[in-house]
């Protein structure tokens, strides 16, 4: 068989090779190259869309040995769980690379590592085998360490320190809890589809096992009170940084507990999912509740990604505690596609106020006003993605959010509390809507230009994607609900 | 191919060809108001015919969208498309001059579609959608002029009002959906069970923002600072209305307690909002505090168990509200303004839109036989039959008093003072606008035998409520005209300036909490950040007493040893000097003693090595 997923896995990589080998390129070479590159992958991804995937278990699997000896082997393969976030994944990393052809400080750099975090993040959900899972976790810690570093504001260094230690210490205990599965696993393997078909761990092991991972994907997702890196980080990376970060690798965290959590320790999940679902809701209030309380447009967004990140921990919650196979599968469908609409969604807006900032140099609310009638193409895309944002119908969000909440009061009503934060969602957005693009314009930014071609060519796709996903959120969803109404556990 | 998608999809596609092309906008709007129009015509005859159209969409699993064609869809989306079509027509001339025109245009088609897919939804998901897409489109329309001070926050009180209000349809339509295991709204109301109080309760919730109930009342007057001619489809008869339409059509489901109390709010809406609109000092603010007050007379009517009374008066004052407005807008356009007092006299100077003005308000008062005469019949007749008559029916009667007396009170404003005549462009546009709502303002209740046929529902009636209620309207339209506002409200005058507002109202009640709450999460949000960074601090600290103890103990000692060792090389260097009888003597002394410690160790270690 064509090894199409392994194609599309490191195509990025043999991308990033060429341009290593071509030092003396020019800067517009290397930005044709990384973007050919992700060209290619999107189009290997959207191929394994086509091919789709079976009802049972995972489907295009490609597996090669690696260390015979511990049963770790090279595997990789999609369901409806992880295709859709390989889709995003590949889409986001190509708009991203377009919208970046304007670096022009260290371009090879920039590119290959852009394309090395492409792999990673591609590889942390196609893995099949826990440690090489592990290992993309890992590998798009560090280039997302060196892009903050390397290209990001001011305050760069301090926030790409804070990221990387924050997040390797959050992932260690993942590794204990792999380690502790492949002890507690009666064939010795590295085997995800093997841990998920039998959880290899049982009683108070088990609860070990899934209180480390717990604490690894707080962290990564991020959930209160392991959040702080957030902000600090997406305020310093660069636009580009922020998207891939917001858009794909807060899914980590989300997929990981699905994959790992929900999975592979579904009893231990069950008992504490009220834990689980208690934080969620937390975490999704206080998100909009900070967020509402920002001055800075760049924080705001990265608050609101705790907030609808919340969300998704309520409905993979909720999951856990549904005793009703539909009620179940509804807040996993839900959580799924909320993962990729909230990639779609916070790309949008996190290019819109990098393109902002490279305009203004600053983000503060309260210097802007009235910029619609003078960057009206930048205005109506930012309404359009902050409603998205809000939940409004017809837009990304609202599917998903609709389908977790029902869920949520249909199995914990108390839990339907969290609906409030789609109220203060709203008003925080209106109020930076009103602020920065609504009202008399100061006449300092009388000769601000509006969006260019390229931006144009970034956002277009984008917020088409977003009223796709709105209005006729069946071409995901069939995919996610043809895994989720299986799933037994 | 089915009515049911040509409804929503005509005005949709008006919406989008006008923002996609940029050009000509309002000839495309009027050409997909007018197909809407004659695709709802088309709609209402079939389904009188006995048809029941329907339409499935895919939504989400097992919960696909459905559009539904019962009769009281069907006359719902005709009276959307026909405010629509009249408005639009008024439109064209209100918008003249207005350099954003395109946009104008298409947001109001866009909220069209938005509404007919709220009137034709038959399952939650669409209902709950076009519910949420309508706030949307308000509130691009409210800040339609968004340069313009004030406006955004109008905008923003518009949307934040009812989506908090939304939370009550989410949360009764996740309910009932639960609870009945189907998205669709006939059946899900048949088989609420349990369920059906709390679905109740937060379906009055809902409807109360939507339509300006007390307390969530003070958005819609606020919402005045759009264009005139959205004031008039969204304001009066459509958006607010989908509040009204909601209980309409939840209302079987309504146990006895919860009409009760959705009948209450109403009959307080329709008081204290009559007596703002009576103290009101800008005509189009005073036409929305009616419109308040009007919709709380539905409510009553619903609560009351005839919600056919209710929907009789949502058709006729979806005329003659939206009449009002246009002609509103006409002395806007006069005066540039909406205050009274700018407005003296303008009726003088517009005789003919001051007649249509006069006619619509009779109307609303309930002058026979204009429309509103029976609707208004209707409601307080159905008051008198229901559990609390006295109650309910003294509050009906105090709405139509207030409603006489607030209508009478801005005819004479309108009309006292000087005429300042001038040419005004985009008239004829207007006017027949006007004109066609004002014609069915006064004439609906040709259609009300027919409505309630369509509908196999007869409100009830009664001899005492016609007396009593052409009684109340009358002295209601002297006391105004007579007495004015101020001296009619007497003590209430100056609270009902403020809105009836408590102590600082909304604003004060649930804004400045959330944002202490924000800001109160900031503080713990920096605590944790330092938190944080303290912890890494603490980090550093320990890597720093680890190195200072590498340094100062470990690296030291290693140094010393080092330094020991050179210092012994230096030594032992002197010597080796390189002159031979030196190195001689040395070698041989050093051989001697070596010899003379081997043969001591030898002495001494032999007989106990010995065995």
């Amino acid at each position: 068989m064509f090894p199409l997923v392994s194609l599309s896995l490191f195509m990025p990589l043999l991308g990033a090779a060429v341009i290593l080998a071509m030092p003396r390129a020019r800067a517009p070479m290397v930005h044709a190259l990384g973007i050919g590159t992700a060209t290619l992958t999107l189009a290997g991804t959207l191929w394994m869309w086509v091919r789709g995937v079976q009802a049972d278990g995972f489907s295009q699997v490609e597996q090669i040995d690696w260390m015979p000896a511990i049963g770790a082997s090279y595997r990789v393969g999609v369901d409806g769980i992880s295709l859709p976030l390989v889709l995003l994944t590949a889409a986001l990393f190509l708009l991203t690379l377009i919208y970046s052809v304007r670096v022009r400080e260290r371009p090879h750099a920039y590119v290959v590592l852009m394309l090395l975090l492409e792999t990673a993040s591609l590889g942390v959900f196609l893995a099949l085998d826990a440690l090489l899972f592990y290992v993309f976790f890992e590998v798009s810690l560090v280039s997302m360490y060196f892009l903050i570093a390397g290209w990001g504001h001011e305050d760069r260094q301090r926030a790409a320190l804070m990221f990387f230690l924050y997040t390797l210490l959050g992932s260690l205990p993942l590794l204990l809890a792999i380690l502790a599965f492949y002890l507690g696993a009666e064939v010795s393997t590295f085997d995800m589809r093997a841990w998920i078909a039998q959880p290899p761990l049982s009683g108070s092991a088990a609860m070990w096992a899934l209180a480390a991972m717990l604490f690894t994907f707080a962290v990564k997702t991020p959930v209160f009170p392991f959040h702080t890196w957030l902000p600090a980080a997406h305020v310093q990376a660069p636009a580009a940084g922020s998207v891939v970060l917001a858009g794909v690798m807060l899914k980590f965290g989300t997929y990981g507990l699905i994959r790992f959590a929900l999975q592979m320790t579904p009893e231990a999940m069950r008992a504490a999912a009220w834990v689980v679902m208690v934080v969620g809701v937390l975490s999704a209030l206080y998100g909009a509740f900070v967020a509402l309380a920002q001055t800075d447009l760049k924080r705001l967004v990265a608050y609101t990604s705790v907030n609808h990140m919340g969300y998704i921990i309520v409905g993979v919650a909720a999951a856990a505690l549904a005793a009703d196979p539909a009620l179940r599968t509804l807040a996993l469908d839900g959580s799924v596609l909320q993962m990729v609409s909230h990639g779609l969604v916070t790309g949008a807006l996190f290019f819109l106020v990098g393109s902002l900032q490279e305009r203004a140099n600053t983000r503060e609310m309260e210097r802007f006003g009235g910029l619609l009638q003078q960057v009206p193409r930048l205005g109506w895309f930012f309404i359009l993605a902050a409603f998205a944002s809000l939940g409004l119908p017809g837009l990304a969000h609202f599917p998903a959010e609709f389908q977790i909440f029902l869920a949520t009061l249909g199995v914990a009503p108390a839990a339907a509390v969290v609906v409030l934060g789609i109220v203060v969602t709203a008003g925080l957005y209106l109020r930076a809507i009103g602020k920065v693009f609504l009202g008399p314009l100061p006449a300092q930014w009388e000769r601000m230009p509006d969006l260019g071609t390229r931006e144009l060519l970034v956002l277009t796709p984008l917020t088409l994607l977003i009223v796709a996903l709105g209005v006729a959120p069946a071409w995901v969803l069939q995919v996610i609900h043809r895994t989720t109404s299986t799933l037994s556990f | 191919m089915n009515p049911l998608a040509w409804v929503t999809l005509i005005p949709l596609a008006g919406a989008l060809s006008i923002g996609l092309l940029n050009r000509a906008p309002a000839v495309l709007a009027l050409l997909s108001v007018a197909a809407g129009l004659a695709a709802s015509v088309w709609l209402l005859v079939a389904v009188a015919a006995g048809a029941a159209p329907e339409l499935t969409l895919p939504g989400l699993p097992a919960m696909p969208l459905r559009l539904g064609g019962e009769p009281l869809q069907a006359l719902l989306s005709l009276v959307v498309a026909g405010v629509a079509f009249f408005v639009v027509l008024y439109a064209v001339g209100y918008s003249r001059d207005d350099p954003q025109r395109s946009r104008f245009f298409s947001i109001l088609c866009f909220f069209i579609a938005a509404m007919q897919a709220l009137v034709l939804a038959a399952d939650w998901l669409l209902l709950l959608a076009a519910w949420e897409l309508i706030g949307l489109s308000s509130y691009l329309l409210i800040g339609f002029w968004y340069q313009r001070p004030g406006v955004a926050a109008a905008a923003n009180r518009a949307f934040l009002y009812t989506r908090s209000a939304d939370m009550g349809l989410y949360l009764a339509a996740f309910a009932l959906i639960l609870a009945s295991g189907s998205s669709e709204i006939a059946t899900s109301l048949q088989h609420a069970g349990a369920a059906a109080p709390f679905v109740g309760l937060m379906l009055l919730l809902a409807a109360m923002g939507k339509s300006a109930q007390t307390p969530l009342h003070d958005w819609l007057q606020r919402a005045m600072a759009g264009p005139t001619p959205v004031s008039a489809l969204l304001h009066s008869a459509t958006l607010v209305a989908a509040g009204a339409i909601l209980l309409i059509r939840s209302a079987p489901l309504l146990p006895d307690e919860i009409l009760l109390l959705v009948a209450l709010v109403g009959g307080v809406t329709t008081v204290v909002t009559g007596l703002i609109a009576l103290a009101e000092t800008d005509l189009k603010r005073l036409l929305a505090a009616s419109t308040s007050s009007q919709y709380g007379l539905m409510l009553i009517a619903v609560g009351a168990g005839a919600p056919v009374a209710a929907l009789l008066h949502l058709i006729a004052h979806a005329a003659i509200k939206s009449a009002l407005f246009l002609a509103a807008g006409v002395f806007q356009h006069s005066r540039e303004s909406t205050e009274f007092k700018a407005l003296r006299g303008v009726g003088r100077e517009r005789k003919a839109t001051y007649g249509g003005f006069a006619l619509a308000a009779l109307a609303l008062a309930g002058i026979p036989p204009l429309s509103g005469y029976f609707s208004k019949d209707a409601v307080i007749a159905a008051t008198l039959v229901s559990p609390h008559p006295g109650l309910l029916g003294g509050l009906a009667l105090a709405g139509t008093l207030l409603t006489g007396a607030y209508m009478a009170r801005a005819l004479r404003l309108l009309w006292r003072g000087e005429a300042r005549p001038h040419r005004l462009a985009g008239l004829v546009w207007m006017g027949s606008g006007l004109a066609g709502l004002v014609l069915f303002a006064a004439t609906l209740k040709l259609y009300f035998s027919a409505i309630e046929s369509l509908l196999e529902s007869v409100p009830p009636e009664s001899t005492l409520a016609s007396v009593m209620g052409l009684g109340a309207a009358l002295s209601g339209l002297l006391l105004g005209g007579w007495l004015g506002g101020k001296r009619l409200s007497g003590p209430l005058w100056r609270w009902a300036r403020q809105g009836f507002a408590i102590s600082g109202g909304m604003t004060h009640w649930v804004v400045h909490p959330a944002l202490g709450l924000a800001r109160r999460c900031q503080r713990l949000e920096d605590l944790l950040y330092a938190t944080v960074l303290a912890i890494g601090r603490m980090g550093l600290l320990v890597g720093r007493v680890t190195r200072c103890g590498d340094e100062g103990v470990i690296d030291r000692l290693i140094l010393a040893l080092a330094h020991a060792s050179r210092t012994l090389g230096v030594r032992l260097r002197g010597l080796h000097s390189g002159l031979v009888h030196r190195e001689l003597a040395l070698t041989t002394a050093a051989g001697a003693l070596m010899l003379g410690v081997l043969a001591a160790l030898g002495w001494w270690v032999g007989p106990g090595a010995a065995p």
